[in-house]
């Protein structure tokens, strides 16, 4: 190709336009730089807030001509400029932690303030259910017995870690008997509640009042029970206490019941430190988020955004492949299913927060509102009765008409075309009937009146949200299968009918088998669509923080009318609602990393089965 | 094979009479399977399809009701018996209407029925009444005697909620003591009680002098409740007057105002400042020669409605005007005439609607939108009129003392074309405006829901981040699809197909927390190092082409990339670093205290007069650009590379370059493709939603001048001829980003709620018609060239 655009009549060789060629290669250049920055930049800085970092000690010189210690990690962020030279000396951030003593976690210093930088012995690090991390120079402990331990003592650091896992020991079984013993019992006085509740407006019914009343007072005794039992385990914690000092001098004590993990960062070696960088990673995956998400994991996130996405998943692949089945299978290729396909096809393009509204409008206050409060407008009984009897008529004539073989028969294409039409018309008048009947039923009030005002169903849920996410993504699976259905060879329909194959036969065997991998891509790309999208969710049914999970072992164990957390939303809502946006920088970052992880796996995975469809069907065709 | 069989006799011949043998009969079973798995399909896909696009009617069903127009119904007719000249009102349930004539009955009635109740209001000994005024708003009849006493009589409701939510209505009449204004007859008095300070304000008349009297009242808040009331002085405001005769009094239930009309249909406007009066302004409402038939507040009490006695309509409003430094009233609507003189007008105290009506036809305003939205005539002759304070019932009392009741039904009052899509005056602005402001913190919040803001800021961002992504978008997909070998390309296309998977909430959190404060004050910088790609590219390319043709060859062609993306990386690495010295040289800024500083972020608003924000539309646009990028990227690639190969090697088989193939052939003949490109990838920018709630500030554009379009050209200081909206180094909200922000706090079914739906259909509907005209280019282009 490029021998023939050589200028030989030239003194030097040279191409026209060539500088205009590298231009077009800066562009492609820059593209791939950019992607390949994002990617590093969200690796470096999620994993790194894993990474264990050795902790420097400041001395600085304050306002007043003091000096003070200070221990903390430096952030390698340049230093901040002010905006007006000179006004505010240039500064830079220093990870101190000790919120409980210095009120944020992070810290500038100014540059200039700065004395010495040390990187001292002795110190250790440890994870707290509350004020996150501490900095410290341990100085005894104060054990339950009495007896106290000097922190010069043989095995120090061993006998604090290993009280500190009886201590975990002690909070597994109190989260155990919160939420499993008294969560059940909660919810068994809600419910006696919500039964006595309209029988105290009726008469003669003081017996079975009486009965529910003993029923809950026998379950109060043993919520009584259970909480004077946590309360002991809670005392229990608060018993072995460490004393500490601060690198300011100052003294403090810490019950070790609240300790999460203990460690020297300046003293363990690389493996050390990648022990912890791999202990705090599975922390982050596997636990509850604390101190307004900031700290701790991210497990309710992963499971939301898990659940609601399989959920997502199965609500929109039967329909999308039952929409392209027909759009390429059956339809008649005409002007209409072209105008239809390309409809179809923008749709995809459409903005997710247009379907947020959607899903906010129609589903969570339209049907979520009809499942709670039941019928607005409900139509007079007679006539309700004419259209189920309507209803029932049309599907049963319109099953007739789709199954009979005597009609299938028919030979006369005019009777034919007649008989479609009222096949048609009937399918028609059988579905808008069937909505009429449920949604203008004046016979029901609702599954959840007796809670209302309070919404069930009419406030987001996961369940409201996935359904949104199904409709946003359905152009995607609709156009990806059609796409992998366009895909299977002529030759093997040709053959499957030749070998006297019915034509949903022909589908159901050869077609669909063959579509598979085009199919699971669609969907897959669907699953990373969906997964990755927050702004519909904020408006259809996640929060920052859901007292329990979507799905769980208490009956009915499905709780598709719950909010839900969501990975993306997690990062939105650290990022800009948090108090303390800077100190939940590395939490974003975090997850940030694992979302992206997510979606690009997904994503890799789904071009990885459309290449090996490609390439089976390039042999395939013969 | 068929043909052998079918000269076979038929063996059973059960039920189809033909020569076919039974084992190529298909099964019952089977047909009827295939004919239903027909119909479901078809059904099913279409249902799936309407199902869809339902989404688009259930928006429109949605909106429909802003652009109703209101429903007015008769509701009943409740007999009042009142007497000639009564005043009616009604309760703001509207429930227990009530007339008054005097001081001596007030006679409640309730609509479902029932004993009326008759109450006497303690008035104490008898007094020459020379005044009586009823003030509809309040529920007041103000008194004034013919020796300089005034006072009122006061209407209430309070509603009593029994067990179950039985709601029923006490009536209550409540009277205000004498209080002395003066001396001499007393021709109109108000009254405003702005808690610890209530004001009268009277008109006294001795002979032919008539002088403005007003006396506060002062009353101290205690932890018990209100203290007793202590009288001030009496005040003589006359000499404000300059001569002027007074006939009409208002006064703001803030007590700081004083409206006077006089005689000659002036109005005065009087402020207190402490215990000082003083007169602001002076203004006829309409022109010389009309008289000024009736001056009403408007709810919230910043603009006047004044009617004159053909049935005009003028309201003036308080606003600080252009170069001045107080507010004073001026006009800013005028509504379509009523065909008779108005002779009362009620005001809502929910919002900006008022009902004014004659004897035969009345008339339902609303003030902000200058729109008389329904007027309808009446069968009977009006002598009174009433409005409950929700402005959903409204009453006429006829000459036989029947009270006739309306049901009004105008829910969103505040939207339509106007409010919507157009330019208005709203209260307190010097002129018409685009604002989009839908709550504010007060009840009296006047709400402004002008599109136009939120679409130019959608598109604001668009721009900015199609400036960014094109040239990248388009060149990379140049590169790939012409250049690059297919084998790279096969890495290369899916690796910016992942940039699109990139969720937007990332991208948008990258924008705000690490973009944003990398580039705040270094701006310089990131222009230096912009400008130091394009740069890079073309001194490589000259470099290239200089060395000696044997080097030249020893790079496999298509794999220039490989070379420059280093040589970008230094110069744009030089140019981050040469961006301080730029600011150095260029972009020093004066401080007050006039001292020079280098930087960037002071020196732009003093330069053009425009904000710097941190967040602004180039962490916008470059952040868009990861998602903008890749959809252009794609599809432009697509065009590019299905360009006929015949095309492109006749082309080189004449001798041309391999640049020159690309813009001669190959860009023209898949110029439309690429078109198509950009506007998918303007469709996307469009709706993006995270990246702009996160990385922009999410103001709204401001209309300050009313010039929105197109930005006053010069503001500022003047130097800089830039339009104020298309300000990079400023944020925007967006279409999407205020659905994202307001959504959740707006009730359902209120105007809000459904204004922001109207919102969705017009993302929906311009990305839909970007996308329509994008996807039929790409089928003419197919279809021109064959290609599948």
């Amino acid at each position: 190709m490029s021998e023939s655009g050589v200028q030989l009549s030239g003194k030097n060789l040279r191409t026209k336009g060539e500088i205009k060629v590298w231009l077009t290669a800066a562009g492609l250049a820059v593209g791939l730089m950019m992607i390949a920055g994002l990617l590093l930049l969200i690796t470096v800085n999620g994993l790194r807030v894993f990474w264990p970092d050795r902790v420097m000690e400041y001395t600085i010189r304050e306002a007043d001509g003091r000096e003070v210690k200070m221990s903390g990690i430096p952030l390698r962020d340049p230093p901040r400029r002010s905006a007006i030279p000179g006004s505010v000396p240039d500064d830079f951030q220093v990870f101190t932690g000790n919120k409980d003593v210095y009120r944020l976690g992070f810290r500038y210093f100014q540059t200039d303030s700065v004395i010495k930088v040390e990187e001292p012995k002795g110190l250790r690090m440890a994870e707290r259910l509350e004020y996150g991390r501490a900095l410290f120079y341990p100085v005894k402990l104060k054990l339950e017995a009495g007896t106290e331990v000097p922190a010069s003592a043989e095995g120090f650091d061993a006998r604090v870690r290993e009280l500190i896992r009886e201590a975990r020991g002690r909070w597994d079984q109190i989260h155990e008997i919160e939420k499993t013993d008294i969560g059940g019992i909660n919810r068994a006085m809600r419910e006696l509640e919500l039964r006595r509740r309209p029988l105290s407006a009726r008469e003669g019914q003081e017996v079975e009042i009486a009965n529910i009343d003993s029923e809950i007072a026998a379950l109060q005794a043993r919520f009584e029970a259970l909480a004077e039992e946590m309360n002991q385990l809670r005392e229990r914690q608060t018993k072995d206490r460490l004393s500490y000092r601060l690198s300011s001098g100052e003294e403090r004590e810490q019950s070790v019941g609240d300790l999460v993990y203990y460690f020297a960062p300046n003293e363990i070696g690389w493996f050390g430190q990648l022990g912890v960088f791999l202990h705090r990673g599975w922390e982050f995956l596997s636990e509850e988020p604390r101190e307004a998400n900031m700290e701790g994991g991210v497990f309710p996130a992963i499971f939301g955004t898990f659940v609601m996405t399989i959920l997502m998943a199965f609500l929109v692949t039967p329909f999308g492949i039952i929409a392209a089945i027909y759009l390429r299978e059956y339809a008649r290729q005409g002007l209409l299913v072209r105008t239809v396909r390309i409809c179809v096809n923008n749709l995809a393009g459409v903005p997710s927060i247009v379907f947020g509204v959607f899903g906010l409008g129609f589903f969570v206050y339209g049907v979520g509102g009809f499942i709670d409060g039941g019928v607005q407008y409900p139509m007079a009984a007679p006539w309700w009765m004419a259209t189920c009897l309507l209803a029932i008529a049309t599907i049963v004539g319109a099953m007739y008409l789709a199954t009979s073989n005597r009609i299938a028969l028919v030979r006369d294409p005019l009777k034919k075309r007649v008989l479609r039409k009222i096949e048609g018309g009937a399918w028609v008048l059988s579905v808008l009937s069937l909505i009429i009947v449920i949604a203008r039923c004046p016979y029901f009030d609702g599954f959840f009146t007796r809670s209302l005002p309070a919404p069930t169903f009419g406030t987001g849920g996961i369940l409201w949200a996935s359904l949104t996410l199904a409709l946003m993504t359905l152009p995607v699976v609709i156009v990806a299968t059609e796409e992998a259905l366009v895909a299977v060879p002529r030759g093997v329909r040709e053959a499957a009918l030749a070998c006297g194959a019915s034509k949903w036969q022909m589908i159901q065997r050869v077609v669909l088998p063959g579509a598979l991998p085009g199919v699971m891509t669609g969907i897959i790309l669907a699953m990373a669509r969906g997964a990755g999208e927050v702004a519909p969710l904020m408006i259809t049914g996640v929060v920052k923080l859901a007292p329990s999970l979507p799905v769980d072992f208490t009956a009915p164990f499905v709780h598709a009318e719950r909010k839900f957390m969501h990975l993306g939303f997690h990062i939105y809502d650290l990022g800009f609602q948090s108090p303390d946006s800077e100190g939940a920088k590395p939490m974003v970052f975090a997850t940030t990393l694992l979302l992206i992880l997510l979606v690009v796996a997904l994503n890799l995975f789904a071009i990885h089965v459309r290449t090996r469809l490609r390439q089976r069907f390039q042999a395939a065709a013969f | 094979m068929s043909a052998r069989d079918r000269k076979k006799t038929p063996t059973g011949g059960v039920e189809v009479p033909r020569s076919v043998p039974d084992r190529f009969i298909v099964a019952p079973k089977t047909l009827r399977f295939d004919r239903f798995m027909n119909s479901a399909i078809m059904f099913g896909g279409i249902g799936v399809i309407v199902a869809v696009f339902g989404i688009f009617g259930f928006i429109l069903l949605e909106i429909a009701p802003l652009f109703e127009s209101p429903g007015i119904k008769a509701e009943r007719t409740v007999s009042l018996n009142a007497l000639d000249g009564a005043h009616v009102g009604l309760d703001e349930w509207g429930e227990m209407p009530f007339s008054i004539v005097d001081e001596t009955e007030v006679v409640f009635v309730p609509t479902a029925g029932g004993e009326a109740v008759r109450m006497i209001p303690d008035v104490g000994q008898s007094r020459a009444v020379s005044l009586r005024r009823w003030d509809a708003d309040t529920f007041r009849l103000l008194l004034g005697t013919e020796n300089g006493e005034v006072g009122f009589v006061e209407v209430g409701h309070v509603a009593e909620y029994s067990g179950g939510g039985v709601r029923s209505i006490e009536p209550e009449i409540d009277v205000w003591p004498w209080v002395k204004l003066g001396e001499g007859r007393v021709t109109d008095v108000h009254f405003a009680d702005a808690g610890g300070l209530k004001l009268f304000a009277g008109l006294l008349n001795s002979g032919d002098e008539t002088r403005l009297v007003v006396r506060s009242l002062t009353q101290e808040k205690t932890l018990m409740g209100f203290g007793d009331i202590r009288e001030g002085e009496a005040k003589d405001l006359s000499v404000l007057l300059a001569g002027s005769r007074p006939k009409r009094l208002l006064v703001t239930s803030t007590a700081d105002s004083l409206l006077v009309l006089t005689q000659d249909d002036e109005v005065l406007y009087l402020f207190r400042d402490g215990d000082d009066w003083e007169l602001r302004q002076k203004f006829r409402p309409f022109g010389e020669g009309y008289r000024v038939a009736g001056m009403h507040f408007l709810f919230g009490e910043v603009s006047l409605v004044f009617f004159d006695e053909l049935g005009n309509i003028r309201i003036h409003s308080l606003f600080v005007p252009e170069g001045g430094h107080e507010r004073l009233f001026g006009l800013t609507k005028e509504l379509r005439p009523l065909k008779e003189p108005i002779l009362e007008y009620r005001a809502s105290q929910r919002g900006k609607s008022f009902v004014v009506s004659n004897e035969r036809e009345a008339a339902l305003c609303y003030a902000t939108t200058e729109l008389v939205r329904r007027r309808f005539d009446l069968s009977f002759d009006a002598v009174s009129m009433t409005l409950d304070a929700r402005g959903e019932r409204l009453g006429f009392l006829d000459k036989q003392g029947d009270l006739h009741l309306f049901d009004i039904h105008d829910p969103h009052p505040e939207a339509g074309w106007k409010s919507l899509f157009a330019r208005v005056w709203y209260e307190g602005y010097p002129g018409p405006r685009y604002i989009w402001q839908s709550t504010g913190g007060t009840d009296d919040f006047e709400p402004k829901l002008s599109l136009i803001p939120l679409i130019l800021g959608s598109l604001k961002g668009t721009f900015y981040a199609m400036l960014f992504a094109v040239p990248i978008a388009l060149l990379a997909a140049i590169y790939t699809s012409q250049f690059l070998k297919p084998e790279v390309k096969r890495i290369v296309k899916p690796s910016m197909e992942i940039m699109a998977s990139l969720p937007s909430v990332v991208l948008g959190f990258l924008g705000a927390l690490w973009l944003a404060p990398l580039i705040d004050d270094k701006v310089p910088s990131l222009m230096l190092s912009i400008l130091a790609v394009p740069l890079a590219a073309a001194l490589m390319g000259w470099v290239w082409g200089h060395v000696p043709i044997s080097l030249r060859n020893r790079l496999p062609k298509g794999s220039e990339y490989l070379l420059v993306a280093p040589v970008i990386g230094c110069l744009v690495l030089a140019g981050w670093n040469l961006g301080p010295s730029l600011e150095r040289w260029l972009f020093v800024a004066t401080l007050a205290d006039g001292s020079h500083v280098a930087d960037f972020r002071l020196w732009w608003p003093e330069f053009t007069g425009l904000p710097y924000d941190q967040r602004n539309c180039l962490v916008v646009g470059f952040m868009m650009g990861f998602a903008v990028i890749p959809v252009i990227f794609t599809i432009a690639e697509d065009a590019l590379s299905n360009v006929p190969p015949s095309l492109t090697s006749a082309s080189e088989a004449l001798g041309a370059s391999r640049w020159q193939v690309v813009r001669t052939v190959v860009l023209p003949v898949a110029s439309a493709g690429i078109f198509s490109a950009l506007m998918i990838g303007f469709g996307r920018a469009v709706g993006e939603t995270m990246i702009v709630v996160m990385a922009t500030g999410n103001t709204p554009l401001m209309d300050a001048s009313g010039h929105l379009l197109f930005g006053e050209w010069g503001l500022g200081n003047g130097q800089f001829p830039l339009a104020d909206h298309w300000n990079v180094f400023d944020g925007m909200r967006t279409l999407s980003a205020n659905i994202a922000v307001e959504l959740p706090e707006a009730a359902q079914g209120s105007t809000h709620y459904r204004t922001l739906f109207l919102g969705a259909l017009v993302l929906f509907v311009m990305t839909f018609a970007l996308n329509t005209v994008a996807e039929l280019l790409r089928q003419r282009l197919r279809e021109r060239f064959q290609i599948t």
